[in-house]
């Protein structure tokens, strides 16, 4: 709209990111309204982005905002960290254990600031919440260093990264020489399902196990997550389509097609807690999964006997080409205490400490020495302690499908963040999914 | 011209006042009373009504795509709200039918079910009138989503409700409540809003004069025309006034279909508000899907509020 236009270039992207801090939560502050009702903002769905798309063939160098602390700095004397992240993301022990090695430094900490989506978590950057340690996905990396929400790191602190992480990790395509970013936790999509009412050879002897989920026979028992980039994902891979970013109208149209014959042809359900609460408790016998998911759902899985253990399995494609992710560690632009963020993201890369939460909340740390091998045959720290439960290994042995290999990352397919206009064309089918309209 | 020393008009009045109520308050003094909730309107209200209104009029920032609210109404663009619009009466229109026929038929269950306890309360309760209060809003002390969930126990494959049908042979195998029927999504919200039905059913029936209704029996009245003829139309305010508490949460429910049955065929309209919230760049989608709710809900509201009017009118 050219009177949007007119508006818009009377503000520095800067300030117009700062009159906008408030826009996504329900209730701006008054402050804010009061921005905000001095100039209005400009409509952008079309036109360049300030940021550039990433994708694994088109890598990206993330700008530099500043330089990183200096290496020398200090840890922050009697700083209280400060965490802003997913709910139930982090193990409350091995963070206490970080706040432990922080004694001599007065370091406290009381609990982490959530947030349920991304949008939510971005929302309380921009309107100015403190953090010293944030976790954002692939998807926002370059709208947050192009907003300036985050600093650059200082590698020389996080020496870990480069000791025990995958090297893949320190050139991701996402950010070029891990300028901004260290991976938290890997993981893949692919099928969560009950071995005693589908045994393994089933799945597995398939031509395309994918399909599965169409399958009327499990209809009532399949369940998918209520988040449209996975799960439509797992439709292109049905139909051999591996372009997770496609802005073809021909593949968005046989995805809306198998997306309305997944409710017309099984029921499916919509669930977040699906793949590790309600597959283990027998509510479901088929999820759209991540791999973390399942790994987790022992601790979900009443008597919590290795009898109960042994129906869930996973399922990903053998060849390793399947939907492939992980999330991040960054520090924010406003971090009180940035030296303490860059503490807390080496001792959260280092082997043990990524173990222990691993076996808490499922999800895979990119350590060199976590295999296959390893972690089918090693019991966790959060079995260990949980007399409440029979032991359990990192991963189960009858699943080492969910375990994440560094070649998956070679072979396999990456979601990477849209273009509004393409955005908004994978939701559009999305929502004529949930409305329950008919194919 | 008036003489400076004669009285005006509106100091007669005050003086009149002073001496029928002995005492003399500023003119701001009364109205002063509705000071905090005026403002608690205004902050917690009509502010973030505005605001909705300025999102799904607004537009998204050019980065995040977070919903940018526009407060100017000369700067609002009507591309979200007309986009909405269009879905609501395209690939919405089923949501927006099951949303009305649950909350229709579940308001009528709350209304016969919650009907009959309040009658009993009203009328037999006696010196246990009391306990049986207490016991009626005891739900209330549990929160809505604990309830749910506990529904969810109770319905599983192997939850009481379905050992209790196999157990009696009435099935021979578990039933699927929980595999996105609508049945369980109308017992869902009826269960979870029931104690707002018999609430202000019990008010309204328990203030009918007992006088009235012996009067109708010694008419010739039988039981059951008294009720019709007398008890009935004198409970029509709490009638309106339950069915109005319960539909109007009712439609905008959407954690019952959630936790029950997450089915795309049971989605409602609280659902769809829902996904847009959680969706980037769906902010302007999300409060004109609000708006139109509320414009749909102002309907019955004017029709209760035209009753009850009626209603005072005519006592």
């Amino acid at each position: 709209m050219a009177s949007d236009a007119r508006w818009a270039h009377e503000l520095s992207r800067r300030d117009f990111l700062k009159r906008t801090a408030g826009a996504a939560v329900a209730i701006p502050a008054a402050a804010e309204i009061l921005a905000a009702c001095t100039k209005p903002g400009t409509t952008s769905s079309t036109g360049s982005l300030p940021y550039q798309i990433a994708r694994p063939d088109k890598p990206v160098t993330l700008p530099m905002n500043g330089d990183p602390i200096p290496s020398d700095t200090p840890i922050e004397q009697g700083a209280e960290l400060q965490i802003l992240n997913w709910s139930q993301y982090m193990w409350k022990y091995v963070l206490n254990q970080f706040v432990e090695s922080q004694q001599d430094n007065g370091i406290t900490f009381t609990a982490p600031s959530t947030f349920q989506n991304m949008d939510e978590g971005v929302a309380k950057l921009q309107a100015g919440q403190k953090a010293d340690v944030f976790f954002p996905t692939i998807d926002v990396m370059g709208k947050l260093v192009a907003a300036d929400l985050l600093q650059p790191l200082n590698h020389d602190l996080i020496p870990a990264l480069q000791k025990d992480n995958w090297k893949t990790f320190q050139n991701p395509y996402y950010d070029q020489g891990w300028r901004y970013s260290v991976p938290y936790t890997i993981y893949t999509t692919g099928i969560g399902y009950r071995r005693d009412h589908i045994p393994d050879d089933v799945i597995h002897g398939m031509d395309n196990p994918w399909e599965i989920l169409w399958d009327p026979q499990y209809s009532g028992k399949v369940g998918a997550y209520p988040s449209y980039r996975d799960v439509m994902g797992i439709v292109l891979m049905k139909n051999g389509i591996t372009d997770m970013n496609t802005s073809k109208a021909s593949d968005l149209e046989i995805v809306r097609k198998d997306l309305l014959a997944l409710t017309e042809d099984v029921d499916v359900r919509i669930s977040y807690s699906g793949a590790y609460a309600k597959l283990p408790k027998d509510l479901f016998w088929l999820m759209t999964a991540w791999s973390g998911d399942m790994v987790a759902g022992w601790g979900y899985a009443p008597p919590y006997t290795e009898q109960a253990y042994e129906n869930i399995g996973y399922w990903f494609p053998a060849d390793r080409k399947g939907p492939v992710d992980n999330d991040l560690i960054a520090i924010p632009k406003n971090a009180e205490n940035p030296a303490l963020g860059h503490a807390f993201i080496n001792f959260w890369l280092e082997y043990q400490h990524a173990m222990d939460n691993f076996s808490w909340n499922g999800y895979q740390p990119p350590q060199n020495q976590a295999d296959v091998s390893s972690l089918t045959t090693t019991e966790g720290l959060f079995s260990e302690i949980s007399n409440w439960a029979a032991p359990a290994m990192y991963v189960s042995p009858w699943m080492p499908d969910a375990v994440v290999r560094q070649e998956d990352f070679d072979v396999g397919y990456r979601q990477g963040p849209l273009t509004p206009d393409v955005d908004d064309q994978w939701h559009a089918v999305w929502e004529e999914f949930v409305a329950g309209a008919k194919s | 011209m008036q003489k400076a020393s004669e009285p005006t008009r509106r100091s007669r009045r005050r003086a009149d006042r002073v001496a029928r109520e002995g005492i003399q308050y500023p003119r701001w003094y009364w109205p002063s009373f509705a000071l905090p909730g005026i403002l608690w309107l205004l902050i917690l209200f009509v502010l973030p009504l505005y605001t909705v209104v300025s999102i799904a009029f607004g537009t998204v920032d050019p980065i995040f795509r977070g919903p940018l609210p526009v407060y100017q109404p000369w700067w609002w663009s009507g591309e979200h709200f007309g986009e909405t619009l269009g879905k609501v009466f395209g690939i919405f229109e089923p949501v927006y039918v099951h949303t009305f026929v649950y909350v229709v038929v579940a308001s009528a269950v709350c209304l016969v079910l919650g009907y009959a306890v309040a009658y009993y309360v009203a009328r037999f309760g006696g010196r246990h009138k009391g306990l049986l209060l207490v016991l009626l809003i005891s739900p209330f002390w549990i929160s809505y989503l604990m309830r749910m969930l506990a529904w969810i126990n109770l319905l599983d494959n192997d939850g009481y409700i379905n050992r209790f049908l196999m157990f009696v042979h009435l099935v021979n195998h578990p039933i699927g409540w929980l595999e996105g029927r609508p049945l369980t999504v109308i017992m869902g919200l009826v269960y979870g809003y029931i104690p707002y039905m018999i609430l202000p059913l019990f008010g309204f029936l328990d203030r009918i004069d007992a006088s009235l209704l012996e009067s109708g029996r010694d008419l010739g009245g039988s039981p059951l025309s008294t009720f019709w003829r007398v008890t009935l139309p004198l409970s029509k305010p709490g009638i309106l006034a339950g069915v109005i508490i319960v539909s109007l949460p009712m439609f905008g429910d959407y954690y019952t279909n959630n936790l029950l049955s997450g089915s795309p065929r049971t989605t409602m309209i609280g659902n769809l508000i829902d996904e847009a919230y959680s969706t980037t760049g769906q902010g302007g989608e999300m409060a004109s899907l609000v708006i139109i709710l509320m414009v749909l809900l102002i309907v019955p509201m004017l029709y209760y509020l035209r009753s009850t009017r009626r209603t005072a009118e005519a006592t």
